[in-house]
């Protein structure tokens, strides 16, 4: 079914609303938050007194006026909300301001004095490395023996790669409005991933009941993981506003704030050390993960656990040692990010097949293939889990043809020895995604299903609409399980009061998890609405009684199968319904059937299932620069049966071309101080529509249902970020031209085109 | 002169007197987010980089058409659209009856899946809707550089090129065809009524002359004031270092400075022609200089910004600053005093310092049409290709004679305080043979030229190796060595 994003219309006419949007009473105050601007310091003075009796300004708090607990954290409580004595990172907040205009709030903000002592801060992962900040415990996973196998087998390389961080940049900054309502209620339309966790932090910063307080989510413009714990914040300050004027109080952050303010995709210093023999099988594989974790803890260790469970991406390894560590450095706590340690965890894994293709001067697609996990053997991960339905051979037989990739590479090959001053190169990668939380319990969705007299139907979910299309797949799950028309069916904003206790709105579960609550929901109405048709259909002929197994609904009309002259039209039969007493409203409920694992021993099936996609990427480089071009790329991705074509389709191609901004042109950077350099689009650059392929090609695999999730789909929303490393593995291997492939060129991630050029440079000089 | 500002917006004129909700650097984003019927138009940024404010403006032109263009609103104070018609996204659809009629622009980005969170969307429906305005059956590079201007971070762009190729498939009535007439009519009343702006508030003195004369005298009086072309560069100090800007001289509604002489030999260009308008003039004559445009900003950005505005920033990184070496052209400054034409190379003294004296205007711009025998090339490095400031840039020119050269410009943006010229490398150079050879050997001195610095933007060292490697380039390109 390929039916327009449940919004679109709304979208193009600008009829859309967001937090900004929401038409608030003219009693609105604006809040403005006062940050740090040391990364390590403890605060000397702080005087607040000028500010306070500025003229128009309603409220100037600090940690000392939170009613409640001073504590943000989602996981670990290592956050306050407000600092206290001593800041951790530059854009940590210390205190807020409600003023009646943002004018009004900036000039109160310059009234405010903060004196700092400034601390020794840790500003990079390797300093935090040798200082050992850890922010948990060390985390192994293994199978085999690393160690032993590394002494007999043939080859061994070692190195380390680099990943950088990612700003979200979601268009929609951090907002939250709340409104105060009697006594101790507040009801924030906040733009979060989370609105469970956002109302429950709301009520424990003001020492409230979560029954005072109803958090409520239309959509997002934009999230990407930025707004599964980062949009607490904002919501939590304006509450804390809005609790000491009992006035609404909107804050959304300006850019630059947001960009200063809030966490990124985590930083890795990854380590290696692989075995292989003459063909490039590998035998055995040590890999350290070593992540940049912030401040503090928020998502890190849940995080990190995921880049180790995807240190393997796609390839059977027999001997394997992951480790992983997270570390405190005095950056903002780095944060969930679409992947969500994944795309670092592969990004390791392919450097290394890359580098043994180089080795031993074969083709690294051929390496890739010989280490895939098998179908039938060879098909254990190194947690233990079977790769079951294993699709990743019938999508490299599918795009090796399509893509031309032998007839490419040969031409690539001509073209770069007839050029010196651009290159081309060639990749196809891999990627295997496990779908789930690894936190297992959180594997759960709720549903509130409301069918009203006139037929139609109002859903609630616990999932939340950030423009992935969970909505519109939502309202197609409930149309096709419910028998009636599209037409019928409002997906309702998400709020906290109509369905209570969610998870994020994360890990690409949205569809998978709230779909199937739904559907619980709606099997439950059916169950009523057929046993009452059943009785209804058999008034008129009590010796030839209608059954309720043979009532159907479909096509907005309820009948008897055996019987079909006995009908009757959906919009009708909900009024008799009422008349007959039965309840048209139904909560649902889902959990992950089949999964669990344990995390000491890091051995079990964390995952319901795993998606796979493949991706071959051409471009061409200018030595003389740095620049590339992307020149092709193929994409070819399982979704399952794809329950909307379009909009999977768009994930698809927005998660590659956002996980090619982060390969390439995304360069986050900190000075010496720990301030951020690259902190407005002016100096931090997302692709723009000049970067995407000029011969882009996606395609969804037909014909492989997944048995494992609601209507034989699969998740989408993160699994396609990865074929991003087709694209940085073919700036590779351009730059390995320059070399002849002779020589292993420096690199890392983000190959911005200073990398690029600088490594170039340095062949040269060894060539 | 004239206290208020007037515009056509949702079809009525409105007049606006400044006060304390509205002064005159508001920017027309935040005047529209003020109302309630605006609120599609969206912030993503307010520096112009993301493009999800844009708006059309409908100007009256000489042919009493309405001419669309496309900007950022974040970037365009108020008093800068008085005369224009304002379009927003929420006057694309049309109410018929109980059903909403979306504009074809629209209904092709619903169809083609164009729009996932939504928030970039009524940006990029407005930046199709001023190409679905301005051309028909658009190249697929115009439809690239017309959305340029828009950051979209969830679709990946591709459904989005495809609404806007099909949406101006022999596109031609909508609505503003047929409303054409009664508009027009409500901006000429407005033209009519039209004099020269002069606000003062209790914090700001805004001015907005209609003749160079007044201008001058003007700036005679105000010498600190701020002189504003388009000002993308100026409206920053407001959105985001939140500066009050006390006395503004804005130069976006003179005529005089808008035009354009072109003879046998010279273009010289008013200072107050927008680059868009620059970029299409020099397409054929002025090939690097096209090019430079091309690269420089956003069309949203270049229809607001113009030439003598990123002249006269003396920004290190204007890109328009090395290319005017490389062709050696003039500026034309003028005043109360008078007027004197200073070459390009001895404009600018120092970091954002220029030889213009402060009662004084840039007025024009004019360039030689290069010889025969004469190559000029532009050539800029940042970290995105489109839409981003240099991290080094370069305006090369060589005349050859032969293959032996007589005269040769290597000018560099971003390698120090100032746009700065190669010297040790062009005398090197000049009188030699065009070779690969002495290429090599000058590089070094092009290396050894600059102390370039560290940024956001990149190291020193990339800053200093691509340097010399672009004359490489150079050379590659005019030897035509692959």
């Amino acid at each position: 079914m390929n039916i327009p994003h449940d919004s679109a219309t709304k979208h193009v006419s600008g009829q859309s609303v967001y937090i900004d949007d929401i038409l608030i009473n003219s009693q609105l105050l604006v809040g403005r938050v006062v940050y740090s601007k040391h990364a390590h310091a403890k605060i000397t003075k702080l005087d607040l007194e000028a500010a306070k009796k500025f003229h128009g300004v309603h409220a100037v708090l600090s940690y000392k006026d939170i009613p409640g607990h001073n504590q943000m954290g989602p996981v670990v409580h290592d956050e306050v909300c407000l600092a206290v004595g001593i800041v951790e990172c530059i854009g940590q907040a210390i205190v807020l301001i409600a003023a009646e205009t943002e004018e009004i709030a900036i000039a109160a903000e310059k009234l405010i004095t903060i004196e700092y002592e400034p601390l020794e801060a840790i500003l990079d992962i390797r300093t935090a490395i040798e200082k050992n900040t850890l922010l948990g415990p060390v985390r192994t996973m293994q199978r085999g023996d690393a160690d032993a196998a590394l002494k007999k087998t043939k080859h061994i390389i070692t190195g380390e790669l680099e990943t950088g961080a990612q700003e979200h940049w979601y268009l929609e900054t951090q907002s939250c409005v709340c409104v105060p309502g009697e006594q101790q209620e507040i009801i924030a339309y906040s733009s979060t991933q989370h609105p469970s966790e956002t109302q429950a932090i709301i009520a424990e910063v003001l020492g409230v009941g979560k029954n005072e307080i109803v958090v409520e989510t239309r959509r997002m413009g934009g999230a990407f993981g930025g707004k599964e714990t980062q949009g607490n914040w904002t919501a939590a300050w304006s509450a804390l506003l809005c609790h000491a004027t009992k006035r609404p109080v909107k804050i959304r952050l300006f850019r630059d704030d947001d960009q200063i303010m809030t966490g990124k995709r985590h930083p890795y210093l990854i380590r290696y050390e692989v075995g292989f023999d003459d063909a490039g099988k590998i035998d055995a594989m040590k890999v350290e993960q070593n992540a940049d974790g912030g401040y503090a803890t928020d998502l890190s260790l849940a995080i990190l656990e995921r880049a180790m469970l995807h240190a393997d991406n796609s390839y059977y390894i027999p001997n394997i040692l992951v480790t992983g560590r997270a570390y405190k450095t005095n950056h903002p706590s780095n944060t969930a990010y679409r992947g969500f340690g994944g795309p670092q965890g592969m990004a390791g894994m392919e450097t290394i097949i890359d580098r043994i293709a180089r080795t031993l001067k074969k083709d690294a697609a051929d390496i890739r293939k010989l280490n895939f996990y098998g179908i039938d053997k060879d098909n254990i991960t190194h947690y233990g889990q079977e790769v079951e339905l294993n699709r990743l051979h019938v999508l490299y037989d599918k795009l090796i043809n399509t893509s031309e990739y032998y007839a490419r590479r040969k031409a690539v090959n001509e073209f770069n020895v007839k050029n010196e001053f651009y290159k081309k190169g060639l990749a196809l990668t891999p990627v295997k995604f496990g779908i789930s939380f690894t936190t297992s319990f959180l594997n759960q969705a709720g549903a509130l299903v409301n069918i009203y007299k006139d037929g139609t139907i109002l859903v609630n979910h616990g999932g939340t609409e950030m423009g992935q299309g969970l909505n519109t797949k939502i309202l197609q799950i409930a149309a096709a399980e419910l028998g009636v028309s599209n037409a019928k069916i409002k997906v309702n904003a998400t709020n906290t009061s109509k369905v209570p206790n969610t998870s994020a709105t994360a890990a690409s579960a949205g569809t998978d998890l709230n779909g199937m609550a739904v559907k619980n929901a709606i099997d439950t109405l059916k169950e009523r609405i057929t046993g009452l048709f059943a009785k209804e259909f058999s008034k008129s002929s009590p010796e030839n009684p209608s059954l309720q197994e043979n009532i159907a609904i479909e096509n907005d009309l309820i009948f008897d199968r055996k019987n079909p002259d006995r009908k009757i039209p959906f919009d009708e039969a909900m009024n008799v319904c009422n008349f007959n007493q039965v309840s048209l409203s139904a909560t649902g409920f889902y959990k992950t059937p089949n999964i669990g694992w344990d995390k000491a021993t890091g051995w079990g099936k964390p995952f319901n299932y795993f998606a796979f996609g493949m991706c071959v990427s051409e471009v061409m480089v200018d030595t003389l620069t740095g620049f590339y071009k992307n020149l092709r790329t193929d994409i070819l991705h399982d979704v399952g049966e794809s329950i909307n074509h379009g909009i999977d389709k768009g994930q698809i191609e927005g998660a590659y071309i956002q996980g090619v901004g982060w390969c390439t042109t995304e360069e986050v950077k900190w000075n010496d101080k720990g301030h951020l350099l690259n902190h407005s689009p002016d100096t931090y650059k997302i692709p723009s529509v000049q970067d995407i392929p000029e011969d882009f090609r996606v395609e969804i695999m037909q014909g492989i249902p997944n048995p494992n999730a609601i209507r034989k789909s699969k998740a989408v929303g993160e699994p396609p970020f990865m074929h991003a490393f087709a694209t940085w593995l073919a700036i590779k291997d351009a730059i390995s031209a320059v070399g002849d492939h002779k020589h292993e060129p420096k690199f890392k991630l983000p190959a911005t085109n200073e990398v690029i050029l600088l490594s170039i440079e340095e062949l040269k000089k060894r060539h | 002169m004239q206290q208020t500002i007037s515009f056509v917006l949702d079809g009525k004129i409105q007049t606006l007197t400044f006060n304390e909700t509205f002064g005159p650097t508001t920017t027309v984003l935040n005047f529209l987010r003020k109302s309630a019927e605006h609120k599609g138009v969206k912030e993503g940024c307010a520096e112009g980089d993301c493009g999800a404010c844009t708006v059309v403006i409908g100007e009256l032109n000489t042919d009493n058409k309405i001419t669309y263009k496309a900007m950022d609103s974040c970037l365009v104070f108020l008093p800068m659209i008085h005369g224009k018609q304002l379009i927003t996204v929420e006057n694309l659809k049309q109410q018929k009856g109980v059903t909403e009629v979306l504009h074809p622009v629209q209904q092709e980005m619903v169809d083609c899946n164009g729009s996932q969170c939504g928030y970039c969307t009524p940006g990029i429906i407005m930046s199709m809707f001023s190409l679905y305005k301005n051309e028909n059956n658009p190249a697929k590079e115009s439809i690239d550089d017309a959305l340029t201007g828009n950051l979209c971070r969830c679709t990946g762009y591709k459904p989005i090129i495809e609404a806007t190729a099909k949406a101006c498939v022999n596109n031609g009535e909508d609505h503003f065809v047929r409303n054409e007439k009664q508009i027009v009519e409500l901006l000429s009343q407005i033209k009519d009524s039209t004099n020269s702006i002069g606000i003062n508030t209790a914090t700001q003195k805004y001015y907005q002359p209609k003749t160079k004369a007044e201008a001058f005298e003007m700036r005679n009086k105000m010498q600190d004031s701020v002189l504003v072309g388009g000002a993308t560069d100026v409206a920053l100090r407001v959105t985001k270092r939140h500066e009050v800007l006390k006395e503004i001289i804005d130069l976006s509604n003179i005529e005089e400075l808008k035009k354009c002489t072109i003879t046998d030999y010279v273009i010289k260009f008013g200072a107050g022609m927008s680059l868009e308008e620059v970029r299409k003039i020099s397409r054929n004559e002025l090939s690097a200089l096209h090019e430079t445009l091309s690269v420089f900003g956003s069309r949203q950005i270049r229809t607001l910004a113009t030439f003598g505005g990123n002249l006269g920033s003396g920004s290190p990184i204007g890109d328009t600053l090395p290319i005017l070496m490389a062709y050696d052209a003039e500026i034309k400054l003028q005043g109360v005093d008078g007027d004197r034409v200073v070459k390009m190379n001895n404009f600018i003294l120092g970091y954002r310092q220029t030889d213009r004296k402060p009662n004084e205007i840039i007025t024009s711009i004019i360039i030689n049409k290069p010889s025969t025998n004469t190559i000029v090339k532009f050539y800029k490095v940042s970290k995105r290709k489109d839409l981003d400031i240099s991290t080094v840039s370069a305006g090369f020119s060589v005349t050859l004679d032969k293959n032996k050269v007589s005269g040769i410009t290597l000018a560099y943006g971003g390698m120090a305080a100032t746009t700065k010229r190669a010297t040790e490398a062009e005398v090197f150079l000049m009188a030699n043979e065009w070779t690969r050879e002495n290429i090599e050997q000058a590089m070094p001195m092009i290396e050894k030229a600059f102390t370039p610095i560290s940024d956001a933007r990149s190291g020193a060292e990339f800053r200093s190796v691509v340097a010399k490697n672009l004359l490489m380039k150079f050379w590659s390109e005019t030897s035509n060595q692959k």
